[in-house]
């Protein structure tokens, strides 16, 4: 009886093991094939590279990159929806294959996940009602500039506000928290991505806002899980042909309404 | 996991956190204390006004517990500027957390007020006391320590529920962790730390309410 018992108790274990959301954990392209799936982290409060369509259906920029390489490996994506801040702990508790999601470059996250080549790249810029002066960091003294939390134009706002007293910082926790600030004037001014005014222009009173200056180009790479070589290689060749064939540039007109940045590689 | 756990790159910036715990305090106290007394005031609207009183009270009640908080610090940060009044992220931040608290707190005040016996404030009118002193020391102390337990835990509640209003961009521990994380990258690290720091905070309000009910309810039944 004792022996059955341990018999039950180590299916059960065997069981509970599997059910563990363990499948995802460091893939070579090989075991991606293999499990017959791509789990790609992506953020769908980001458009145009991640949004909900008007069926509520993942699309946008990054979406379609995640879905052109499930094609290119014949496999299914599931996709896992993550905030900015939930991109990197996604990598590093395995619970994705790939974060694409305006992940930009940085050599500060690059210690704890690896980058593939850019694959797109855009200006992080402030944007601010056409009726507002702004050319410069000193023009935002005095002003509410919004943000999304931990996005590229947090830091390098966070610095200008440390190097220019009397700027006031609001961080959200979304890219459509921010845009409903600025429209509904609680934020003067916000840090965006140079494609924002076109989702701003969605809004009754979109037309009112501009780019004032350029901050940054950030450069975004599809991230994986640190010391994932085979699937950092295979990503980066296969970049490469969509580079080379237009495709990455099509999708670019498509979403952003403007050509890519040129997309340096490393 | 490769990345072994390294709390040093946070307990840089443990001033930083400290700074958000004093924050969490405010929102948390003060939306209490809002709170507290929208609920006395609902409670006893609802128990003892006329319809035209606790009709709104009640509907107050219900829109309030049966919508999400989030929605309600949205609909006061993003909303209300439409219709002219705009406050800042921790304005509306303890504008809408007082309002949360306050629809719950006139449910439970409303229990604990009716469950003082009707002979009671009788007894109280037969040996002439005013209203005033009925409401006070015949009806709401008696009522308050009957559901004293179920105020201080949804006062807990509460100072956990401050958490949430980095959605609006107020500035808090839960949203000073975050932009720590995005600093540091020391996610598991950085939500440890707030974790404990929540843990000691709830652990600490307990004892003050576990204290306050000593002192406030010294008398036997």
């Amino acid at each position: 009886m004792p022996n059955k018992l341990k018999l039950v108790l180590a299916g059960l274990a065997v069981a509970l093991v599997a059910m563990l959301p363990a499948a995802a954990s460091a893939q070579t392209v090989d075991e991606i094939i293999a499990r017959g799936k791509l789990i790609v982290a992506v953020d769908t409060t980001t458009p145009p590279y991640g949004f909900l369509d008007a069926d509520l259906k993942p699309t946008g920029f990054d979406i379609e990159v995640a879905t052109k390489m499930g094609e290119a490996l014949g496999v299914p994506v599931e996709f896992v929806t993550v905030t900015s801040p939930g991109r990197i702990p996604s990598l590093l508790t395995k619970q994705v294959d790939v974060v694409i999601s305006i992940f930009s470059i940085t050599a500060a996250r690059a210690i704890q996940i690896d980058y593939s080549i850019p694959y797109a790249g855009q200006s992080a810029v402030v944007i601010a009602p056409k009726s507002t002066a702004i050319s410069s960091h000193a023009d935002l003294v005095g002003k509410k500039v919004g943000l999304t939390r931990g996005t590229g134009e947090d830091g390098l706002l966070t610095a200008a506000a440390e190097a220019n007293p009397g700027i006031e910082i609001l961080r959200f926790d979304d890219y459509s928290s921010l845009l409903q600030a600025m429209v509904s004037g609680q934020i003067d001014a916000m840090g965006g991505g140079d494609y924002g005014e076109i989702y701003l222009k969605k809004a009754q009173n979109g037309d009112d806002f501009e780019q004032k200056y350029v901050l940054k180009t950030f450069y975004f790479g599809i991230g994986v899980a640190k010391g994932n070589d085979n699937l950092r290689q295979w990503l980066n060749t296969w970049l490469f042909t969509l580079k080379m064939d237009g495709t990455l540039e099509a999708l670019s007109m498509k979403y952003r309404n403007q050509p890519l940045p040129a997309l340096p590689v490393f | 996991m490769q990345t072994a756990l390294q709390f040093g790159p946070v307990f840089i910036h443990l001033d930083t956190l400290l700074m958000g715990v004093v924050q969490t305090i405010q929102l948390a106290v003060l939306s209490i204390l809002f709170g507290t007394v929208i609920g006395t005031l609902g409670a006893i609207g609802r128990s003892f006004g006329p319809r035209w009183v606790s009709w709104p009270i009640a509907a107050y009640v219900e829109l309030i517990r049966n919508t999400p908080l989030l929605i309600q610090l949205y609909f006061v940060f993003f909303s209300l500027p439409m219709l002219g009044l705009k406050l800042s992220s921790n304005s509306a931040a303890i504008l809408a957390l007082s309002i949360h608290l306050g629809a719950y707190a006139t449910e439970i005040l409303r229990a604990g007020v009716e469950s003082v016996p009707v002979g009671q404030i009788e007894a109280a009118k037969s040996l002439g006391l005013k209203g005033y002193h009925i409401i006070r020391h015949v009806i709401l102390v008696p009522a308050v320590r009957a559901v004293y337990p179920a105020l201080s835990a949804q006062f807990i509640l509460q100072l956990m529920g401050t958490s949430i209003v980095g959605a609006i961009a107020a500035e808090e521990l839960t949203a000073i962790a975050n932009n720590l994380v995005m600093q540091t990258f020391r996610s598991f690290e950085v939500y440890i730390v707030i974790a404990v720091i929540y843990f000691v905070l709830v652990q600490a309000a307990s004892l003050i309410f576990a204290g306050l009910s000593r002192l406030l309810f010294r008398w036997k039944t």
